[in-house]
């Protein structure tokens, strides 16, 4: 399948991302003749232990993370970040979860927005908000380049097109940028062809680097 | 949701078993290789202890993962009415991270099969799955290969007939699955799980007519 890079958004220090810098993103693909296509939405959880003794809560994953992709309908991701292991299952695994009753959804988030076409490129740009609520928490960007689905082959082309869009959307100020930093696919037993366990990689460490901007941004108002 | 009946056969009969499968369900039987691994959560993981079942398929070239699990019977005075088990059940593929997943989670190892025979799946009434299979056990952790696995139950084999079910149907399928385990009760008798009822007196007699026909049911 095609490659992808997930961006996101990373406020400068001192700001925090709102729903017009949003506005202002849109408009930038947009500008760049992007063709609107549709709506997208992806979700992500949070799972937590279920324990009797909160004491032992440290044998157990930090970070137990479940996706839900709009590419792979009927498939659920998970990804324990710190094992680095990833995990494609049916949806069903979802309902199997439920019925272990031994790790349950914490916190889940919608990554939602709309889709463009620019060329041989797919973008996304969405908003981070958590289901049932408008509370914008972050904003995040995949672009995928429909011809070539080796991540190495791929790499100087969207540097290009990185380059290029980094230069339209500072033209319009905007206080942060798009960030990408691809993790080491290698550690989680991926290979080199993309597949939607890669994207479900990426989110996941998107969400990682959400957290600790969030974090900073607490820290520094304390 | 799924209805399950269980028998056992003695193993000299089982080519009798599958000469009348063959006829009855008019489809080639599938062989059957699957190493399944039963986890359970550990000692503080969940107000109540959980079990997964997960199963690797070893017949083909790229092994292939279910994770399953296996709920609660329906209870109350209809289903001990019916002879047929009516439980909950949940199966979902997944890539073959599922067992370190699980671990890493905090799930351990309670035991592990190896099951090896064939199945044949057809319809009639309903989705019918028939499971001949002899059980084996592992001698080394996870070695299913070379001279590994040994029977549970040396010169028994297990037979399983399951048909998914919802809460809607479960009736027809219950009674699509009574009624096809008719048809084997000269070899074998098929029960709830749980309920033993051993092997059939006429297994011998019902075998070898079926073998002396040559195997010539029509399919």
């Amino acid at each position: 399948m095609p490659l992808k890079w997930v961006f996101n958004w990373q406020p400068n220090a001192g700001s925090t991302v709102n729903s017009q810098i949003l506005n202002e993103v849109s408009q930038c693909v947009e500008s760049m003749n992007g063709v609107k296509e549709g709506r997208w939405k992806a979700t992500l959880t949070f799972y937590k232990p279920m324990l009797r003794d909160q004491a032992l809560a440290a044998e157990f994953p930090r970070e137990f993370i479940g996706i839900s992709l709009p590419e792979q309908p009927n498939k659920y991701y998970f990804i324990l970040r710190g094992n680095k292991i990833v995990l494609e299952a049916d949806s069903s695994i979802q309902l199997i979860m439920e019925k272990l009753q031994s790790y349950k959804s914490r916190v889940a988030l919608n990554f939602e927005g709309f889709q463009y076409q620019l060329g041989d490129f797919q973008l996304r740009v969405g908003k981070v908000v958590p289901t049932h609520s408008e509370n914008l928490r972050g904003i995040v960007m995949e672009v995928e380049y429909l011809p070539i689905s080796s991540l190495e082959k791929s790499k100087q082309i969207m540097d290009e097109f990185v380059e290029i869009w980094q230069e339209a959307v500072s033209k319009r100020s905007l206080p942060g940028h798009f960030m990408h930093i691809e993790p080491n696919f290698s550690e989680y037993g991926l290979a080199d062809h993309y597949t939607s366990q890669h994207t479900a990689v990426q989110y996941a460490h998107v969400m990682g680097h959400l957290i600790a901007t969030v974090q900073a941004v607490q820290a520094g108002r304390n | 949701m799924e209805c399950v009946v269980q028998g056992i056969i003695e193993t000299p009969y089982v080519e009798a078993l599958e000469i009348l499968l063959q006829g009855l369900c008019g489809v080639h039987k599938q062989s059957l290789r699957v190493h399944e691994i039963c986890l359970k959560s550990g000692p503080n993981l969940g107000f109540v202890a959980s079990e997964v079942r997960l199963l690797c398929d070893l017949e083909q070239s790229e092994p292939t993962w279910t994770v399953k699990h296996v709920g609660g019977a329906m209870r109350g005075a209809g289903a001990e009415q019916i002879s047929v088990l009516v439980r909950s059940m949940v199966e979902s593929k997944a890539s073959k991270n599922v067992l370190r997943l699980f671990y890493a989670l905090g799930y351990k190892l309670d035991h592990e099969l190896l099951r090896v025979g064939f199945t044949f799946h057809f319809q009639r009434g309903a989705q019918i799955t028939v499971t001949v299979s002899s059980v084996n056990k592992m001698l080394k952790l996870h070695a299913t290969d070379g001279d590994g696995p040994v029977p549970v139950t040396p010169g028994i084999q297990l037979v399983e007939v399951t048909a998914p079910a919802t809460s809607e149907n479960y009736n027809e399928v219950v009674a699509a699955v009574s009624s096809f385990c008719e048809y084997l009760a000269p070899l074998l008798h098929l029960s709830k799980p749980g309920v033993s009822t051993g092997v059939v007196p006429t297994a011998a007699a019902a075998a070898a007519s079926l073998m002396s026909d040559g195997g010539g049911t029509t399919s």
